[in-house]
């Protein structure tokens, strides 16, 4: 597809916005996305950077492909979907690919060193069960109290998970 | 609950709004591009739970999923949220305060977007609030972070502080005297980034801008909040200098007065000739030409974009049943 602006470069760059009170994308090569200002994912306009960045990692691809494709031990990204793509996985994916990662960092940023606001120690993060995890539970709960022929008692989970699975959130 | 916009705040005759937004991702789950809806769900029970247990009460928590796409895009056209997030379904979620200043989108791109608005220039008040919000929820849960890139983000782009702040400005009078395009390009090499806030490209509607920090690793929140008001500070002189020139000249005089005879009179208006009209009675009214206060104006913006009238009227479902309410209620209101 070509760009919409220019009508001459391939559109890399995907935008959604609000036009006439509706959902609209516009396709944009990158330069034209740039001058236009869509040079930020964050402030409201949702330029997806993804391009852009990949772009900048792009460089570095030859580099990287030969041997055994190293991938992120908490969300198996590897760093060649991160550099196509311009997203990065998880938290874990920064500590894994750190060092491929920081020269990008640096051309985006110009400095690679934070300094504002740091996190409080690592707190007890409360735990959370979804829903499904919640049915399952008591459903080995039910189990359970069938075995011990704990009709009564089970008869009680059953109710409990009817209720769940009939959208009860809570 | 009265709404934060029916405020006319600091510098109110140039700024419009104020917006603090702070990215946040939890270390022990993948980024939402790569988590399922039963994770996303997962990270937004305990999000909630923490905003809940504590200060919650003003609070309302909302998923994307019961939205209607009428409402999902007024959210977006009010600056709420963001498109992207408009368009997002099962696994996201939004808390918003009653008088929706305070907005946190759940499982946008990263899973904590908080962002606090502020009627006029209010850069620091708008981040003391988000930075008490992010410490009462820092302390309960466990964020991605990293003490060499910051707070670790989906986008690359927004490691460090993972900070944007933008003020949302009018200047009609600068975009007349063709300054915008220079003005974005000195602004560019500032490290910052101004833009069209309704509607895309380099004319944009109602001569309504935003204008924001663009570098976010090795500076900090204080610095950055400083660079950016330093410059809207200067955008806002060079505005009043402009439409102060602009003004003494009869012909755009009697711009500004036809303007606010159509609005006054008209049976039918459209978005497009809605916002250049309102756009020269602003101006009109930031000078005392006129006598109708600002914040009037200012809440008319943001009220009578099309999404945002069809989600509070039943009979606006089409543009035309639109263009009759909107005439009708800004004619009431500038009576
Ligand atoms: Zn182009
Ligand atoms: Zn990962």
């Amino acid at each position: 597809m070509l760009c919409q602006n220019c009508g001459k470069n391939e559109a890399t760059t995907h935008i959604k916005q609000i036009i006439n009170g509706d959902m609209a994308e516009s396709h944009l090569c990158s330069d034209c996305a740039a001058h236009l200002g869509y040079s930020d994912v964050f402030s409201g306009f949702g330029l997806n950077l993804s391009e852009l960045f990949g772009g900048f990692l792009g460089d570095m691809m030859p580099s990287i492909t030969s041997g055994k494709t190293q991938r992120c031990p908490k969300c198996g990204t590897s760093f060649d979907e991160i550099a196509h793509s311009g997203k990065v996985g998880c938290a874990d994916c920064y500590r894994t690919f750190y060092d491929k990662l920081l020269p990008s960092i640096q051309r985006i940023h110009g400095k690679i060193k934070h300094s504002g606001k740091t996190v409080s120690a690592a707190p007890e993060q409360p735990k959370i069960e979804t829903k499904e995890e919640k049915i399952e539970k008591l459903k080995a709960a039910m189990n359970d109290a069938v075995a011990k022929q704990d009709f009564e008692n089970a008869a009680k989970i059953r109710d409990e998970i009817k209720a769940l699975e009939g959208g009860e959130n809570k | 609950m009265s709404k934060w916009y029916i405020d006319k705040g600091d510098q109110g005759d140039i700024v419009l709004s104020t917006r603090i937004r702070l990215a946040r991702n939890l270390d022990e789950f993948p980024f939402p591009a790569k988590l399922d809806i039963a994770g996303k769900n997962k990270v937004n029970e305990l999000i909630k739970s923490v905003l809940f247990s504590n200060d919650g009460k003003d609070f309302s928590f909302i998923e994307m999923k019961d939205l209607s796409r009428i409402q999902a895009v007024s959210l977006a056209e009010r600056h709420l949220i963001s498109p992207e997030f408009a368009a997002k379904k099962d696994g996201s979620a939004l808390v918003l305060s009653a008088d929706e200043s305070v907005g946190i989108m759940l499982c946008e791109e990263d899973h904590i977007r908080l962002q606090v608005m502020k009627a006029g220039l209010a850069l620091e008040e708008a981040f003391d609030i988000a930075d008490k919000l992010d410490s009462m929820l820092d302390a309960k849960l466990k964020y991605a972070f990293d003490e060499r890139i910051g707070y670790l983000t989906q986008c690359p782009t927004n490691l460090g502080t993972a900070m944007r702040a933008s003020v949302m400005l009018h200047l009609p009078a600068l975009t007349r005297c063709g300054q915008m395009n220079r003005l974005a390009n000195t602004v560019s090499k500032l490290g910052l980034t101004i833009r069209g806030a309704y509607g895309e490209g380099s004319q944009p509607k109602g001569d309504i801008y935003q204008i924001s920090n663009q570098i976010t690793l090795g500076i900090t929140e204080e610095t950055a909040i400083a660079n950016l008001k330093s410059i809207v500070l200067q955008l806002v002189s060079q505005e009043r200098a402009a439409a102060a020139e602009i003004i003494k000249n009869p012909v755009e005089e009697d711009k500004i007065f036809r303007a606010l005879g159509v609005l006054k009179n008209a049976r039918l208006l459209s978005t497009d000739e809605f916002m250049e009209l309102i756009s020269v009675v602003r101006l009109g009214a930031a000078r005392g030409l006129i006598d109708i206060p600002i914040e009037k104006i200012n809440e008319l913006i943001v009220s009578m974009q099309p999404a945002t009238i069809s989600a509070g009227n039943a009979d606006a479902s089409n543009a035309s049943a639109r263009d009759v309410i909107r005439a009708r209620t800004v004619r009431e209101a500038l009576q």
